[in-house]
This record gives C-alpha cells, structure tokens and sequence, in this order.
C-alpha cells in the first residue's frame, strides 16, 4: 500500500490481511454447510457418511456438538483446524488431513514447476513480441499463445491427451505412475507421466506470462530514456535485455502471484483430465461421492497455497526492485 | 476522453474481436431458428456426422450441431450475467471508495483484497455442491466472487479523476457527491469498465465451463461445459469422436478468444505508454 513507505511495514500488514483471509475462510467453511438447505449433519459428514451410519447418526450429532449453541461450536472448530482434527473422509476411508495431504503434494509436483518454466518461456517469447512489435513475429507468436490462453485448461489437456497419447502413444493415458519400479526407473517413470499435464498447464500459463511481459517491455518502449539509449548506439539486443526484461520481472512475479489461485484451478481440471492424482481429483471424486469434509478442506488447503505464493511475491518484489529496498 | 465508439473503429483488435463476438451471439440468439433438429429430441446415438446430422449424434442420439448452437445461449448468458453482477458491484464499491476516501475507503479495499485472493474455481464448486444445480445460482455465485479487480482498477482511475477540473469546478459550484459521481465520474471510468467486463466475462465463462465440466451444471440447461462433460464421461472422448468433444471446446475458446482481444485492444487505447510505444 502506498501509504505504509517502511517496507517492514508494509510486510507485516500483508501478513495480517493474509490471516484475515484464513479467517473468513475457516469461518466460510464453518458456516456454509450449518445455513445451506438440509440437515447440517449430512452437510458436515458428506451423503456416504450420513447414510452409512445407520442408528449412530445421534451420537455423531452429540460427538461434533451440533447441538450446543453456535458460538461454542465455532470455536471447537477453530480449534480442530488447527490440531489437525479435519473429521473423517468415507471417500477414501481415511481422515480427511491425510487425504487432503497425500493429494497436495501430488499437485504441487505439476505447478512449481510448471510456474517456473511457463516464467522462463513468457519472459523469452514476450520478449522477442515487444521487441518485434506489430510485425509477423508479434502477431502469431501474440496471436497464438492468446488462443491458447482462451482455451479452457481441460479441454487444452484432451487434445494433448488425442494427439500425443492416442493417435502417437508416445504417452501414458493416464495416472502418475505405472507401479512395481523403484529408484531411478521409478522417477523417469514419473516424469514420463507428468510430461503430458505439465506441458498443458506450462503452456496455458505462459501464454499469460507472454502477454503480461510484452505489454510492460513494449511500454518500456515508449519511455524517453529508451529513445536516449538507442540514439547512444545501444544495439537492440542490449537495449531488450539491460532494460525490457529487467523492468518486466517485478510485474511478472506479482502477476504469477495473482494468478496462482487461477493456475492452481487449471491445474485442477488438467487432473481431472489426465487422473493425476492430485487436488483436482480428490476434488472430483469427492463431488461424486458428496463428500463434504474432503472439498471443504480441498479449499482451505488450496487457499493457504494462494496465501503463501502471495506471501514469496512480496518478498520477492522488494528484492527485485532496487526502490523497495 | 476517447467515446468508446471512436475506439471501434480505430482500433483492429477490438474491431475483430467484436466481429468474433458478435457472430457467436447472433448464432446463440438464432439458435431455434438455425438449429436443423431439436437439441432435446432422442434418435438413433453415436451417429457419425452426415448431411443429416452435421455433426453427428451423442450417446442419447441427440444432434449434436443443433446441441452445440443452443448450448451457447446457457454458456453466453450465465457469462455475461456473472460480469454484469460483477461489474455493477465492482464499480459501486471502486466509486465509492475512491470518491469518498477516508475510514469507508479503507474498509471496503480492505474487503476487496480479501476476496481478490479467495481462489474462485475452489469456492464456486463448494457452494454449488450444497446449492444444488441453477443456473442463476452459479451466475450471481460466479458474479459475487469476480468484482474485487474491477473494483481495483475503478478506484484507482477514480483516485486521479478526483483531481481534474470539470470534478473541482463541479464541487465549487457547490454540487453534491451523488451528482458528481453520477454525472461526471460514472462517464468517464465507462471505457475502462468497459474493458474489464469483456475480461470477467471471459474468465466467467471458464468458471462455468469448469463448473459444468466437474458435473455442477443443470442437466436441463445443457452449455457447452456440459457437453464437454458428457463427451469425456459417456465414450465421447474415449471413442475418439472429435466431432462431439472438439466443436463445443473450440466454441469456448473463441469467443473468450474474441473477448481477450477487445480486451487488449482496449488496453493498447488506453495505456498512453504502450499506445506511445506502438505508434513509434
């Protein structure tokens, strides 16, 4: 915020903003399946669980205190959110904080490092866009990763899906591993299935990065400082890479922050696609089964993950921009 | 102040971009005229395109080229609902934050930042699985959680507005806020919220295709999401017919396509760097 100019400041009251949003998120989570239509004991313990549990259904209405007064229970809740007591997933015949983390590091396994090389392709290709603009290059390279952009993730991932795995076979249909390999056979295993989604969610975010890195280098171009560089004999090259690229990456990196939450969707609906066993496909098979804990902490979880890439953007940012230092 | 129809005609992107557009909508709102067969109507499944049936027929022995037009009024509606509910909420709160300043400006960014790092897709697909499939439902829902960069974008254009003259000549001839806001300020933010709603639009019209995707759509207001979802779920995708699950995703991303260009477009007009920088 502009008006908090000691950066330490500035950090700190990010991160209480950062535990406001937590809060109206765990608070979301409490109250949404407590107002919605129906018995908010099948709203809370999901349709499996509900229907499952016969004559018990009484004493797990005493056991998560539905029946005390709303604000004791709000704060039992807070509580098990942060011991870790997130209820019990009938899905996947686990608790729930064991499902939801099993599922997340599958997902992060596809997005960091698709954010980093979706960044790296955004920044080359905006580059050469900014520098070669209006001209045959900008249009097609522009004009092709904006319709790509356009694309929904999942549908982007079932042509990938025909072409490569299909029509070629050159890979797996689906799922993360082929199981029964070990060490080094297992990994080039994993990699060999991740190649597919992460080239999907690689392109589709650095079709954004393209756009976001063109627009902030080709107004560089239209700076006076620029003109006085190029007069100097600067060549283009130099002039692109000293001053475009340069003056790119801070938006970059607060662009890559904005969006995690919407590559983080993406990413979702690209596991639905390929049943790779991330979040997308808990998430799935958890509105299949209507098993509510699962998709409420899918949220929260994925939420945190929002937060904490925020969080890495700031910091960043101070350290890339020599004003903020 | 650039009137925004001076913008369409100079500007190709937006010019072609609204061309795009417009020939989807036109075809959605024709659809009953257009479509050769009834979208509901059951025949004989798994047809291959023909001269009867364009575009073959799926699973039920629906048509799937009449599907395809009448699918795009749910997909364009629910879009263009989303934005609208997005847009009236974003520029109330940007105005009125920027305008008045002080304790209610800081509540309601404060506000806005919290939502703006809330993920959508996550959020819509908790409350539709208790709200239970409608279309109005999941377009305000879409709505509700999209105003906060809008709102962003409003204040901060309000912020320099502020300062112009006709705004101080106005408040020294003594008009009061609501006039100043309405006659003076809503005019001038309209090219800028312009731009943003053709950009909520199209990220409204992902969310629903997702939404739709994960199976959280009406069965009785087939989008084109749904029919994507029923081509990968009911041996569409599986038995490699393309000419089920191909044209509804291409329809999708052309007209996001389409609005993504007079979003650029708008961008290049309005940005006096980057309209400098281009015309050099």
């Amino acid at each position: 915020m502009e008006k908090h100019r000691h950066p330490q400041a500035a950090v700190a009251v990010k991160t209480g903003r950062y535990l406001l949003v937590l809060l109206v998120i765990i608070t979301l989570n409490f109250l949404i399946p407590r107002l919605m239509p129906g018995d908010p004991l099948l709203n809370i313990i999901g349709e499996e669980a509900y229907y499952g549990a016969g004559g018990a259904l009484e004493n797990l209405r005493e056991d998560l205190g539905l029946n005390h007064p709303f604000v004791l229970q709000y704060f039992s809740y807070l509580g098990g959110v942060f011991t870790g007591d997130w209820g019990f997933s009938y899905l996947y015949m686990q608790p729930v904080l064991a499902s939801v983390m099993g599922h997340l590091g599958w997902s992060l396994v596809l997005l960091l490092p698709a954010t980093i090389l979706a960044a790296v392709t955004g920044a080359i290709t905006g580059s050469i866009a900014a520098w070669r603009r209006k001209t045959r290059t900008d249009m097609l390279l522009t004009g092709g990763l904006l319709l790509a952009y356009s694309m929904p993730h999942y549908w982007l991932a079932m042509l990938a899906l025909f072409v490569f795995a299909f029509v070629l076979g050159w890979f797996p249909l689906g799922r993360a591993v082929s199981g029964g390999l070990e060490g080094f056979a297992c990994l080039a295993d994993v990699a060999w299935h991740m190649a597919l989604p992460l080239g999907v969610l690689t392109l589709s975010k650095a079709a954004y990065d393209h756009l976001i890195v063109r627009s902030s280098v080709v107004s560089i171009y239209g700076e006076d400082y620029l003109l006085t560089a190029q007069s100097r004999g600067l060549s283009g090259a130099a002039v692109l890479f000293k001053h475009g690229l340069r003056n790119a990456l801070a938006p970059l990196v607060t662009v890559t922050a904005i969006q995690f939450g919407m590559l983080f969707s993406g990413a979702l609906m690209v596991e639905v696609v390929f049943s790779w066993p991330g979040m997308g496909t808990l998430i799935y098979e958890a509105i299949g089964a209507r098993d509510y804990p699962l998709l409420q902490y899918a949220f929260f979880i994925i939420t945190v993950c929002v937060l904490a890439a925020n969080l890495l953007a700031d910091l960043a940012y101070r350290w890339l921009d020599p004003r903020m230092r | 102040m650039m009137k925004p129809a001076g913008l369409f005609r100079r500007n190709p992107l937006i010019f072609s971009g609204s061309a795009l557009a417009a020939l989807f909508i036109l075809a959605a709102l024709f659809s009953p005229w257009l479509a050769p067969h009834d979208p509901w109507q059951y025949q004989q499944a798994f047809l291959r395109p023909s001269w009867e049936h364009l575009l073959g027929t799926n699973d039920v022995g629906q048509d799937i080229f009449s599907e395809l037009l009448t699918a795009g009024r749910v997909s364009l509606v629910v879009g263009f609902t989303a934005a609208l509910v997005a847009a009236a909420a974003g520029v109330a709160i940007g105005i009125l934050a920027g305008f008045r300043r002080g304790i209610l400006d800081e509540v309601l960014m404060g506000a806005t930042d919290v939502v703006l790092v809330i993920p959508t897709l996550p959020l819509v697909v908790l409350v539709s699985v208790y709200l239970g499939p409608s279309l109005p439902g999941i377009s305000l829902l879409i709505g509700l959680t999209m105003w906060p960069s809008i709102a962003r974008v409003i204040r901060s254009r309000v912020l320099s507005l502020r300062q112009a003259g006709y705004v101080e000549s106005a408040r020294a001839l003594g008009a009061g806020d609501w006039w100043i806001m309405s006659r003076h300020v809503l005019p001038n933010v309209l090219p800028l919220l312009l731009a943003k709603f053709v950009l909520t639009m199209a990220g409204a019209m992902l969310i629903e295709a997702s939404i739709s995707f994960l199976g959280l759509g009406d069965p009785a207001a087939k989008s084109w999401g749904m029919m994507l979802q029923y081509a990968f779920t009911r041996g569409g995708f599986i038995r490699e017919m393309w000419w089920w699950y191909l044209p509804p995703g291409l329809a999708i991303a052309l007209v996001i396509f389409a609005l993504n260009l007079i979003n650029l477009g708008f961008e290049e007009q309005t940005d006096p760097r980057l309209k400098r920088a281009l015309e050099r």
